[in-house]
């Protein structure tokens, strides 16, 4: 692993293509990490702290020490007093101009302190609260359950509708196959927004509107999804298929028995496809949904940012749970897209 | 076990005809070859059998039932494919089993005939691989157990051992033979290797061009093959053909003049060639003579190579008079060495005579 992350070209030491292809890669590396470690970061940071300036990277926050005869923890400051030396006090109260502090240790010995001789303690902390209060806050859970179930359903119709149209326009010969094909990939050259409201109105004709069903259904059949498998099940030999039909088997066999097991690496390229797809949607269903309870994660997302007032840390928390899963997916299922895209397209 | 009727079967792909009219029976419990140079159409007819492939005109029949119309998977047939085409995702157990799957056969009875058929072909142990895991020999034998599990009708066999190495070719021949005793089932088998053919058929047909060429036992195309096509495919080395001009002809057969001027009489012949129309005489390597007087010779032979293959020699060389190349079977090791001339004689009741035009009709 070291080995390879430190590979250089020149033997043992730096090509000039080596420092280019570094720096490039680290380039790239801050261009496409930053933003999403930043947020991470920031989702970890109290509300106050995120809208400091400026602003840290780590999240920081007041050191807080609990005192004696205290309901809540107060924060720790470091002053200089007024015989010149300094001391970390926690503060009880401000008043005004005046700060009324207490040393932990000794919680009777209360001192008076001019704000300006005092500066807050920082320390690395982790404002976890941002999750843990995340669920009480809104409706979490039942916005997830609305992703979940529109990602899966949606993936599952996709990879069995568009499996059956890659089977029948890669294994049978009929009049027009080669037109349908070719409809259908033109599918790909139609903006989505020029088809939002048409298939606002078949949805809403349908009477699907604020229902989870009026975003799976417009969703399942995609031209790419077709492209992809057909391709994919044209370098399967038709050889397999004739033996099955000797061997007695339906169509309906063939196609679940032998052509889908056969499809895997292909099936398993569409399906991340499908999943970061529907996850990620907002478009779509932001048109389709309008009741709260209906709403998916990236809606929820988008109610979170008031008119008003943002509550920044609870943003930013909801939207690293959002990206955890997609994220997952890809990490583990990433060795089939290459696989898959490579067959796909060699052959 | 059934029999199989073909009637002027004919097979168009678009505007071109690949199959004209093919005419034959195949009786039950009979092992027939299809055999013939690439592009032939024996695959083609093959796979009009089975169904596959719809003809154009002309009646399918087995068991004297009509089957145009049939699916593949109704006519009760079972082929053994070139690529063997065993499912890559089953095992072994998985890719015999799924056929008596698919017409819902019991448990019991699948796992009884996988379990015999893997005995047959000795593959019981192998039961739980997959096919990538198996050797060449062994996906052959498991695309043989698929086949007989299902108890087909007939066994069809696409090329089954052109992807196999010679010595395993050798031994898989000799296996698929003694699996036609066994079963006694009706089996046609497609090759395009006439040592195949000659070894394993009940029954050979040489096909050309979509067209029979002749059908017959093996011995029976080597002794009197119908035509040019025929004479040349069958046997090995191929037989050679020298332009000879005919001569007259009495009660033991037609005479010939050869090429260097010698006449060559008694040939066998079923019908009397005009004198001095030109024919081929054609004559297997095995049936020329070396002899030591050239005087004696029928022909001169310019020797250009030697094959010496221990037990018998190959000569290659061209005829004197004429440049005609032609090959001589001598048996045991030849002291002759190339750019020799050498004399021949032809043995001329094991010769052939042939029509000089291009079908070449025996004589």
């Amino acid at each position: 692993m070291i080995g390879f992350l430190a590979g250089t070209r020149g033997r043992g030491r730096f090509d000039w293509t080596d420092w280019f292809t570094y720096g490039y890669l680290t380039l790239g590396l801050f261009l496409m990490f930053g933003p999403v470690a930043w947020l991470v970061l920031s989702s970890f940071k109290t509300e106050s702290a995120i809208t400091e300036f400026p602003p840290s990277l780590l999240p920081m926050g007041t050191k807080q020490v609990a005192v004696p005869g205290e309901d809540k923890p107060k924060p720790v400051y470091r002053v200089t007093l007024a015989d010149g030396s300094t001391r970390e006090l926690a503060e009880l109260r401000r008043i005004g101009l005046t700060s009324t502090m207490v040393d932990p240790a000794r919680p009777d010995e209360l001192v008076r302190v001019p704000i300006d001789q005092r500066t807050p303690v920082r320390e690395f902390r982790l404002a976890t609260e941002n999750y843990a209060e995340l669920a009480g806050k809104f409706d979490f859970g039942q916005y997830l359950w609305n992703s979940v179930f529109i990602t899966v359903v949606a993936t599952i119709i996709t990879l069995l509708f568009n499996s059956m149209a890659a089977f029948a326009l890669s294994k049978y010969r009929f009049a027009g196959r080669k037109t349908v094909f070719l409809l259908i990939l033109s599918t790909l050259m139609v903006p989505p927004t020029i088809v939002l409201v048409p298939n606002f109105l078949v949805v809403s004709e349908l009477g699907l509107l604020n229902s989870l069903w009026g975003v799976i259904w417009p969703a399942v059949a995609t031209p790419t999804g077709v492209f992809l498998l057909r391709q994919y099940m044209l370098t399967l030999p038709d050889e397999l298929l004739e033996a099955a039909r000797l061997d007695h088997a339906s169509e309906w066999r063939i196609y679940w028995r032998i052509v889908l097991p056969l499809t895997a690496p292909a099936l398993a390229v569409l399906a991340i496809f499908s999943v970061m797809w529907r996850w990620n949607d907002f478009l779509w269903p932001l048109v389709v949904l309008s009741k709260s309870e209906k709403f998916t994660l990236q809606l929820a997302l988008n109610a979170f940012q008031g008119d008003l007032v943002t509550q920044w840390n609870y943003l930013l928390a909801m939207t690293v749970i959002t990206l955890v899963p997609v994220t997952l997916v890809f990490a583990f299922l990433q060795k089939f897209v290459t696989q898959g895209i490579a067959s796909a397209g060699v052959k | 076990m059934a029999t199989l009727n073909l009637r002027q079967l004919v097979k168009e792909f678009e505007a071109t005809r690949v199959i004209h009219g093919v005419d034959l029976a195949v009786a039950d419990g009979e092992f027939v070859v299809f055999v013939g140079p690439s592009g032939c159409g024996k695959s083609t007819l093959l796979r009009l059998i089975c169904g596959l492939e719809a003809p154009t005109s002309g009646d399918i029949e087995i068991d004297g039932q009509r089957v145009n119309h049939v699916a593949a998977a109704d006519r009760g047939l079972a082929m053994v494919f070139q690529s063997y085409a065993l499912y890559p995702h089953m095992t072994v157990r998985q890719n015999m089993a799924f056929g008596l799957e698919n017409v819902r056969t019991p448990r019991e009875i699948i796992e009884t005939k996988v379990r015999e058929a893997a005995r047959l072909l000795q593959l019981d142990t192998l039961l739980e691989r997959r096919p990538t895991q198996l050797s060449g020999g062994q996906r052959q034998r498991v695309a043989i157990g698929r086949a007989i599990v299902r108890e087909p009708r007939i066994f069809l066999f696409d090329e089954p051992l052109s992807n196999l190495d010679a010595e395993l070719r050798v031994s898989m021949r000799t296996e698929i033979t003694s699996l036609h005793e066994r079963l006694a089932a009706t089996m046609i088998y497609v090759t395009h290797d006439q040592v195949e053919a000659m070894t394993m058929a009940d029954k050979i047909v040489v096909l050309r061009a979509g067209r029979i060429e002749q059908v017959g036992a093996p011995l029976d195309l080597y002794n009197r093959p119908a035509n040019r096509f025929v004479a040349g495919f069958i046997g090995s080395p191929q037989m050679n053909f020298i332009p000879v001009v005919a001569g007259g002809h009495d009660g033991d057969g037609v005479a010939v003049t050869l090429p260097g001027g010698q006449a060559l009489a008694g040939i066998a012949a079923r019908t009397a060639p005009g004198a001095g129309t030109t024919l081929l005489l054609g004559v297997r390597p095995e049936h020329l003579a070396l002899t030591a007087n050239i005087a004696d010779a029928q022909l001169s032979l310019k020797v250009l190579h030697l094959e010496q293959l221990g037990a018998h020699s190959l000569l290659h060389g061209l005829v004197a008079d004429g440049g005609t190349r032609i090959t001589v079977h001598a048996p045991g090791q030849t002291r002759v060495s190339a750019g020799e001339t050498v004399g021949v004689t032809i043995a001329p009741r094991d010769a052939h005579l042939f029509a000089g035009d291009d079908a070449g009709l025996a004589i």
